[in-house]
């Protein structure tokens, strides 16, 4: 009797205290979920008094969820401003939140989600009419890049807020203390150019080949430029040897090779450092990196001058003719169930007129609008052909899974080992043996 | 109200309180995940999708068969060769500064001072000791005339070891201070006795100073096992696992299985191998010690 009492006292007291944890935790939910729901509340309520105005007209509340938190308070009052100039019956609000895709996950769980997001990548694309208005009706100016990669059944849910492409950025200063007055156009004068940069002392290319991340270029991008198509990734699902010498992987990875062989690259590629390169590259120490756009400003803040600082396409054979992959960035999504009409006009309005584009690095979405950007007009002044990013495919990615092949460290394998085919003979061992678990 | 009850129940209801919330937090935070991980061992969750298959055995046996997997215990032997000599060098100091000796809380500082540094930070500086091109070991090298090409990192041959000797000189010092304060237990009439008889230092060490800290020294080998199997940090920043695998530990295959292929059910399996092989490892360690011991 005495024992259960004194139980009974001791889970009282921490029942208590447990409690005491928990209703805090509650309080703020709620708080937070009583200011979404008003939000969108006062959102709907205002698109009835809008569409009640009458055609084409409209208003409200649109509420855009962003990853940009730096963006608060600078560009995105300048980007409301004259948002609301131009609309001046709608109001919108910038959210910021770090850790996006997790935060909009919640967010989307609980009904109640701001009127325009980011679409994030865990969102299968089967699930968006579920949760996205379909964007098919959004008047551009002009014909847009990434129209098929987040749609279902025909429809668009959603637009690519830029696209990034891949190529070699290089240090101008380097390149003249070499003595290469034109940029490669073939993969031979690459090389020739690459021994020039050695000679002259300069370290050709900062591979970084050691963070592994670097080198997926080597297996998204090349490969994509080699083949002429962007769905490589996808077509090893329908192969038993997806990884071979004279295939796209082996073509690739075997210029990385044959780069690391003429010592073109770091002096000892498994003791690279990335925040170091980049002052390197910035220094002139290194020549040139094999890496998407972004780059290019993170260079600039390592202390190189913009002017210094070029872009070209890699050339990955002989022809002459230069081609780069051309990558989407964040999607904007439309809440269905948000002020639908305004949102879609916020959404034109950030492709056409924001100029968010040319802040954040990248290529405009609107096919026919050139970047104001130095490095990527230079970039586009060597005419590449430029090949979309495709949809992804949920087969390759499996197999991928279940074999655990980490690309990374097969291309870090092929480029150290003495013999490449046992390599890839290897890996490839490993691909048909999960295709045969994955696929039935 | 308490003070009305009889003495025998306060004491109860002071303990059970007491004891309680230790033991729920511990219940909360460390058993029920381990029993979910074993859970989840039997099942192939992807980590997101709201249904787990039970799968059986499947798990482990593929931990087993796939050397892929197990293969890479064998980097591990590298830690664990570099932390016996660490325990022997901890001793060593351990003596050396528990006797007379000027400015001998200075060393003992010097020495423990690494433990204390934030192990991400220690592996990021020591980044920049065994660069090859610029790292300050191959500086000194050079300017030694003893070759300054070495490549530390990036060598597969001995990449564990230049990997464990950071471990030894974050962890020296923390093994050293645990066996000081072993010997500052041993009364000094023991010496004094022992050095009337004749003992010399060695004879000292070895016969009083020796069984007065076996239990020490176990648990130190204790937490030199369980560290050398479950190194994680400075292969995950200094190497990311290069060169082409050579420095990956067990821990790190788990997380690449768990968030990179999605396999949260071998990895899961994998959790659970680790956790039994220390328990086997610290098993027929306190075997042959306490036999020896006694």
């Amino acid at each position: 009797m005495k024992k259960s009492l004194s139980l009974l006292l001791v889970s009282a007291l921490s029942l208590t205290m447990l409690a005491g944890c928990g209703s805090d935790d509650k309080k703020e939910e709620t708080k937070a979920a009583d200011t979404d729901k008003e939000s969108t509340s006062a959102a709907s309520t205002d698109t009835e008094a809008g569409s009640t105005d009458g055609a084409g007209d409209i208003s409200g509340k649109v509420v855009f969820l962003t990853n940009r938190t730096d963006m608060v308070g600078k560009q995105y009052s300048d980007y409301k401003k004259r948002f609301e100039e131009k609309y001046p019956n709608v109001k919108i609000e910038f959210e910021a939140v770090t850790d996006y895709e997790k935060t909009e996950k919640i967010r989307i769980a609980t009904g109640e989600y701001p009127d325009v997001v980011l679409i994030g990548s865990g969102i299968p694309n089967s699930d968006f009419p579920k949760y996205f208005e379909p964007l098919d009706d959004i008047q551009f100016s002009g014909d847009i890049s990434f129209k098929d990669l987040k749609s279902y059944e025909g429809h668009m849910y959603g637009v690519s807020s830029g696209g990034s492409t891949v190529g070699i950025v290089y240090n101008k200063k380097a390149f003249e203390k070499a003595g290469i007055t034109a940029v490669p156009k073939t993969l031979d004068e690459f090389y020739a150019a690459a021994q020039k940069l050695k000679d002259a002392g300069i370290t050709p290319l900062a591979s970084n080949f050691k963070d592994k991340w670097p080198l997926d270029t080597w297996i998204y991008d090349v490969p994509t430029m080699i083949g002429g198509a962007s769905d490589h990734q996808n077509k090893r699902a329908d192969s038993d040897t997806p990884y071979t010498m004279d295939g796209v992987y082996g073509q690739s990875w075997s210029i990385l090779r044959t780069l690391y062989e003429k010592g073109f690259l770091e002096k000892d590629i498994n003791s690279t450092n990335w925040e170091n390169s980049k002052k390197d590259v910035a220094q002139g120490k290194f020549g040139m990196y094999l890496l998407g756009n972004w780059v290019i400003n993170q260079v600039i803040e390592n202390g190189a001058a913009s002017e210094d600082v070029g872009f070209f396409p890699f050339p990955t054979d002989n022809s002459g003719t230069l081609k780069a992959p051309l990558n989407p960035d964040w999607f904007y999504g439309v809440n269905k169930n948000g002020n639908v009409a305004a949102a879609k006009a916020f959404v034109k309005w950030m492709i056409e007129e924001s100029g968010f584009d040319d802040f954040a690095g990248l290529i405009p979405t609107l096919k026919d609008k050139q970047s104001n950007l130095a490095q990527l007009a230079e970039f586009n002044g060597y005419n590449p052909q430029y090949i979309e990013a495709g949809p992804s495919n949920d087969v390759a990615t499996s197999i991928q899974n279940a074999a655990q092949i980490d690309q990374g460290k097969v291309v870090q394998e092929f480029v150290l080992a003495p013999d490449q085919q046992s390599i890839l003979d290897k890996y490839n061992k490993l691909w048909a043996n999960a295709k045969k678990s994955v696929v039935k | 109200m308490l003070s009305r009850l009889p003495f025998g129940t306060q004491k109860k209801i002071i303990i059970i309180s007491f004891v309680a919330l230790p033991l729920l937090l511990l219940l909360t935070f460390s058993y029920y995940p381990a029993l979910e991980l074993v859970r989840l061992s039997f099942t192939n969750w992807d980590g997101m999708s709201p249904d787990k298959d039970w799968v059986g055995f499947k798990n482990y046996h593929e931990v087993f068969s796939n050397s892929e997997i197990f293969g890479v215990f064998k980097h591990n032997v590298a830690y664990f060769v570099v932390g016996i000599v660490q325990n022997i060098a901890a001793i060593y100091f351990a003596v050396v500064l528990n006797g007379k000796l000027k400015g001998k809380y200075f060393f003992r500082l010097l020495l423990f001072l690494p433990y204390i540094l934030n192990g991400v930070a220690v592996a990021y500086a020591f980044g920049y000791v065994f660069d090859t091109t610029n790292g300050s070991l191959n500086f000194v090298l050079g300017k030694a005339g003893l070759g300054s090409e070495t490549s530390w990192l990036g060598t597969e041959k001995f990449v564990n070891y230049t990997l464990a000797s950071i471990g030894f000189w974050r962890f020296m010092g923390f093994n050293m201070v645990i066996y000081l304060a072993a010997l500052q237990s041993i009364p000094g009439d023991l010496y004094e006795a022992a050095s009337i008889d004749g003992a010399n230092k060695w004879q000292q060490f070895r016969f009083i100073t020796l069984p007065n800290i076996y239990k020490i020294v176990e648990l130190n080998l204790f937490l030199t096992v369980t560290g050398a199997l479950e190194v994680f940090d400075l292969p995950f920043v200094l190497t990311n696992g290069g060169p082409a695998g050579a420095s990956e530990t067990f821990v790190m295959k788990i997380l690449e299985t768990a968030f990179q292929f999605n396999n949260y059910g071998l990895a899961s399996a994998m959790s659970v191998v680790l956790l039994i092989g220390v328990v086997i490892v610290i098993s027929i360690q306190r075997f042959f010690l306490s036999r020896k011991g006694d």
